[in-house]
């Protein structure tokens, strides 16, 4: 499964996102994460994907494609 | 008895709509019709969590899943008590056909009572904090563990922008909560209250303190027969999680729009023990007056109550002293009943909950059997309710609670 699945999978799962609506260009503030969903969703992802994302800055004005990207970034390196 | 109650014009606060989820049923006629019916308790299944406890059971509402009643989006927002909350409010407004996408929201309140709040959370929340470290600690657990989740999650919900608002007095929350609304409505505030109690603390944490305290059953070998209300062998309460609310009206907003009234808050009455952190007045002159107040603001007599649904919690001292109290009070003829043998002990929902249910005996003159009760303490005065419902001809009956810290309320209630 690819990191952009992976964290489709999750936003379906806990956050109840409709999983049509989540499209790179999509920014989280579409999705409806506000600032203590993105916290929680930085748990998650960190959980579940093993990855740390402690010094990543993410609000919701970024895109679920910019979110990917720093996830498989901080995956890969 | 000392204290001169505030005498205020009578006002009956219309109930114009009940909802329920317990572990008796989700649904206030679910709810309604097991407590009636049913011969046993539900199954009080063992927590594996609480394993190690001297209790380790307690009452859970089976196959209730909130995130998909409510959608995730929704419940993830809301800790288990106010999910709880949610679902009834839900039900208690569309009983009593509000439609929350036209009422005026500002002329709406919320008033719900919780003891403990998020406290399960909290609990799981520390274990992570000590085995885990900080930086895995939920970003929820500050907003959605406080006592008023409940309240702003029901106002948020249902879009009531009229003032909203928690209580916690212990186990008499719900109670004071809906006697909260019945003075909001008196003096104008709002025109709709919606009001009772929300609990749900399956804490490991909470029940080690209780079992320290002895103030739980103990009774792990039959679970189901461990909360029996009024006995000469009951050792102590037990714990259920749920949520009773319901809907209030100034009389003149529910007739305005037509709407039916299932009975009426007719009298209020709170008062304080200042005696003890958690033993009751030994001679329950607190809850005396709480419910001399209610009578007095509801100007109903005591020969005129013909139902009580007690705090009636199953343990030695409440039971004692509560049902003593009443017999002095209301005398031999009222028909008492817990219904916590098929609930649990609600804690912060209990008087939502027990409202609730007096509502439907009211409207059923219809009194609901003490569950387990099978040997009544001979030295309780008053005629309690077993085997099975027993029907009665009353128009007035009583809602009494007790909590910790000596917080006592009482409720009179009358048939619409």
């Amino acid at each position: 499964m690819s990191t952009a699945e992976k964290i489709s999978t999750l936003l379906v799962a806990n956050f109840g996102t409709d999983p049509l609506e989540i499209r790179p260009e999509v920014s989280l503030r579409h999705l409806c994460l506000d600032s203590l969903a993105l916290e929680e969703l930085r748990l998650i992802i960190e959980d579940r994907m093993g990855v740390d994302l402690d010094d990543v800055e993410l609000t919701s004005r970024d895109t679920v494609g910019r979110l990917v990207d720093m996830v498989h970034r901080k995956a890969a390196a | 008895m000392t204290g001169r109650p505030y005498r205020p014009e009578p006002f009956a606060a219309a109930v114009t709509g009940i909802g329920m989820v317990t572990a008796a049923g989700v649904g206030a006629e679910a709810t309604w019709r097991t407590v009636c019916e049913a011969s046993t308790a539900p199954s009080v299944p063992h927590r594996p969590e609480l394993h190690d406890l001297p209790c380790d059971f307690m009452y859970t509402i089976a196959g209730l899943d909130p995130r998909a009643l409510l959608g995730v989006a929704t419940a993830r927002l809301m800790d288990r008590f106010s999910q709880l909350a949610v679902i009834a409010a839900r039900e208690a407004v569309a009983d009593a056909g509000l439609d929350p996408s036209v009422w005026d929201g500002g002329r709406v309140a919320v008033v719900i009572g919780s003891a403990h709040g998020g406290l399960p959370f909290y609990d799981e929340q520390h274990t992570t904090l000590t085995e885990r470290g900080a930086r895995r600690v939920s970003p929820k657990l500050a907003p959605l563990t406080v006592v008023n989740g409940a309240a702003s999650s029901v106002a948020t919900d249902l879009g009531a922008l009229g003032p909203s608002q928690a209580v916690s007095t212990a186990c008499s929350s719900g109670t004071v909560a809906i006697g909260t609304a019945h003075q909001m409505l008196r003096t104008g505030a709002c025109d709709i209250v919606i009001a009772g109690g929300a609990e749900s603390v399956c804490s490991r944490l909470l029940i080690a303190s209780a079992c320290q305290l002895k103030a739980v059953s103990t009774r792990r070998d039959d679970p189901e027969a461990a909360c029996r209300p009024f006995d000469i062998h009951r050792d102590g309460f037990v714990v259920g999680e749920g949520a009773g609310l319901l809907v209030l009206e100034r009389p003149e907003h529910a007739l305005a729009r037509g709407a039916t009234v299932r009975a009426h808050i007719a009298g209020y009455g709170a008062s304080s023990d200042a005696h003890s952190a958690v033993a009751p007045d030994p001679e329950g002159l607190g809850i005396e007056r709480a419910l001399r107040f209610a009578l007095a603001d509801a100007r109903v007599a005591a020969r005129d109550i013909g139902h009580v649904n007690a705090h009636g919690t199953s343990t030695v001292s409440n039971d004692l002293i509560e049902g003593t109290m009443l017999h002095r009070v209301l005398g031999e003829h009222p028909l008492v009943t817990s219904t916590k043998a098929m609930t649990g002990h609600t804690l912060g929902a209990a008087g939502g909950i027990e409202a609730a249910l007096t509502v439907l005996a009211l409207e059923h003159r219809l009194v609901p059997p003490t569950v387990n009760l099978d040997s009544p303490d001979p030295a309780i005065p008053v005629e309690v309710v077993r085997k099975e419902a027993r029907p009665g001809t009353f128009d007035a009956a009583v809602k009494t609670s007790l909590g910790f810290g000596g917080h006592n309320a009482a409720l009179v209630l009358t048939r619409a």
